[in-house]
């Protein structure tokens, strides 16, 4: 069917090398134009169309109409730059969820509340135990059967599961840091004994994982988590005589917070990611022996 | 059998106290082959260790001609491996979509586009194409199970491990499966069922597991012949049989030896699971 009030039509060459896309934007804006209302056009482009290009250009469009949505908080991790594959790997981690971090802020508040019910150092202490044993207890759960619901499909899966889990620890480490940094400015201003957790917190998630090199994660987290509190309790208690000693106001003695303490622990913390990385095979089949 | 894609020579596993696997052998090729068994019997631990997910604590395991002890021949079988665990988490907060694209990204596939496309493929091949942007936690239970199915099709594996696909589908989503499991000739297939009927209508080949070892390997056919002679039908229930149940038209299928005034009929491959694995198989299909 042709349409009167078309006057003029395109030549043979000209459609060829549209359909080749070969022609520049204005003579194809004005051709698409005409194309529109030309029926006779339309049937002798047809034949000059690769098939090819078409179905290539076709599924780009499902693609790009069908893409759905990502979710907020893919949407967010795209703002910061990370890549939509890794934002994907984060979303998935049950840590980083909302929930989780709602518990990590209850629980770092009332430490906070307990640092002001207190006086001196020893006010702190809670906030000192606690806050390096939170990315702790989220790494482990992220590489958890149970708790990651997607556990054996994600081990069966070529990804490294070493990979995913230290693209997920970094995330579990770094949100629950920051996270305990604004906790932490709410602090009574006592020095810089408010940021002696940060160097625990390293420690203690990456000794958690090279000890999850040799037993379940979760164990291992229990493990590093009660040698941590045995012993920071312990050395309060020592010092002061009884345990009682460790809840009364007074300076707080443990070597864990000296500046001594803190370069062991980063010693501590080299050798652990010298285990984790020799070891790293360990985190790719389940063994229970 | 032409070619063994799946082989297991004295498989052992134990939790603590109790032994999941004692001394599996089994020799798979391509096509389906059900692992049939009671619950307990082990078959949720065999295909773990086949999904190169969990190190048996002895024996031997060969998964495309390679060895999934070694590192390199583990990471060669998990890329073509499609593998549904009997519990598949799904994460609820993902769409349907979301979550086989999450699978795709831990599979390697990393060009976007390409990518969407075969998540799109999968999901319409469980019948979900319309539900593809409906969050996983508004997804019916079945539903929740096609999704996860859809994930081990990805990528058309040579190797399909699927732990009990057909449970809490119903009988027009069972025949569908059924329709787009069978598809690629080339293709091993195991999958774990209580469901004789299942194995009756898809696989070749029959594996039936019972306390941690293979109590019969062969052909669904072979798996039914072993009922040969021994499956009988009464008007009355025979007092003193130990398998034996009423039938829709009324009569008593007996199981073992020949009841009073019975005939003998044609065996189905679950009586010759019944006759077996005896009473405590006929418990669980009854329940």
């Amino acid at each position: 069917m042709s349409d009167p009030a078309t006057t003029w039509h395109a030549e043979p060459d000209l459609l060829e090398r549209y359909a080749r896309g070969d022609i520049d934007h204005a003579r194809a804006c004005s051709l698409e134009a005409h194309l529109l209302e030309c029926a006779r056009c339309r049937l002798a482009l047809a034949p000059a169309v690769d098939t090819g290009r078409l179905e290539g250009s076709w599924d780009g469009l499902v693609a790009a109409l069908d893409a759905p949505r990502p979710g907020r908080m893919e949407r967010l991790l795209a703002r910061l730059g990370v890549r939509e594959h890794t934002a994907r790997l984060l979303a998935a981690t049950p840590t980083l969820r909302l929930s989780w971090l709602a518990g990590v802020v209850l629980a770092l508040g009332f430490a906070v509340a307990a640092a002001h019910g207190g006086r001196g150092e020893r006010s702190l202490l809670l906030f000192l135990l606690l806050a390096p044993l939170l990315p702790v207890a989220g790494v482990a759960a992220s590489f958890t059967r149970g708790v990651d619901p997607t556990y054996d499909v994600a081990l069966a899966a070529p990804m490294p599961a070493f990979h995913l889990l230290l693209i997920r620890s970094a995330a579990v480490l770094g949100t629950t840091m920051v996270v305990a940094a604004v906790a932490a400015l709410g602090l009574p201003d006592l020095g810089w004994i408010v940021a002696a957790w940060l160097v625990p917190a390293v420690a203690l998630t990456v000794v958690s994982l090279a000890l999850a090199t040799f037993q379940a994660p979760v164990t291992a987290a229990a493990t590093v988590a009660a040698v941590w509190v045995g012993g920071v309790l312990g050395s309060e208690a020592l010092s002061d005589g009884g345990l009682r000693a460790a809840f009364r106001p007074g300076p707080i003695s443990s070597a864990a917070f000296t500046a001594g303490g803190q370069l062991a622990l980063v010693a501590v913390t080299i050798l652990a990611l010298l285990v984790v990385t020799s070891r790293h095979d360990r985190f790719e089949i389940e063994r229970t022996v | 059998m032409s070619q063994i894609t799946v082989e297991t020579a004295g498989l052992r596993k134990a939790y603590r106290s109790t032994t999941a696997l004692d001394g599996v052998d089994l020799r798979v090729g391509p096509g389906i082959t059900g692992l049939l068994g009671p619950n307990g019997a082990g078959k949720t631990t065999l295909l773990r260790i086949l999904a190169t997910v969990l190190a048996p604590d002895g024996g031997t395991v060969r998964l495309l001609g390679r060895d999934p002890a070694d590192a390199d021949d583990r990471l060669a079988v998990r890329r073509r491996l499609g593998y549904l665990p009997q519990e598949p988490g799904l994460h609820p907060n993902f769409t349907a979509f979301e979550f086989v694209d999450y699978v795709a990204i831990l599979k390697e596939m990393t060009d976007r586009r390409a990518r969407h496309g075969e998540v799109r493929r999968v999901l319409e091949l469980v019948g979900l194409g319309d539900q593809a942007k409906r969050k996983i936690k508004a997804l019916s239970g079945g539903m929740r199970r096609r999704v996860a199915l859809a994930q081990a099709l990805l990528g058309e594996p040579d190797l399909l491990l699927l732990d009990e696909p057909t449970a809490g589908l119903d009988p027009e989503q069972r025949l569908r499966f059924r329709e787009f499991v069978s598809t690629s000739p080339d293709q091993t297939v195991v999958l774990s069922t209580h469901q004789t009927e299942d194995v009756a209508a898809l696989c070749n080949a029959v594996v039936v597991l019972d306390q941690g070892r293979v109590r019969f390997s062969g052909t669904a056919r072979e798996l039914s012949e072993l009922a040969r002679g021994r499956v009988w039908l009464a008007e009355a229930r025979d007092p003193a049989a130990s398998l034996a149940w009423r039938t829709g038209d009324g009569g008593h299928r007996h199981i073992g030896d020949a009841p009073a005034d019975a005939r003998l009929v044609e065996p189905t491959l679950e009586d010759g699971y019944l006759l077996l694995l005896g009473r405590r198989a006929a418990d669980e299909l009854a329940a």
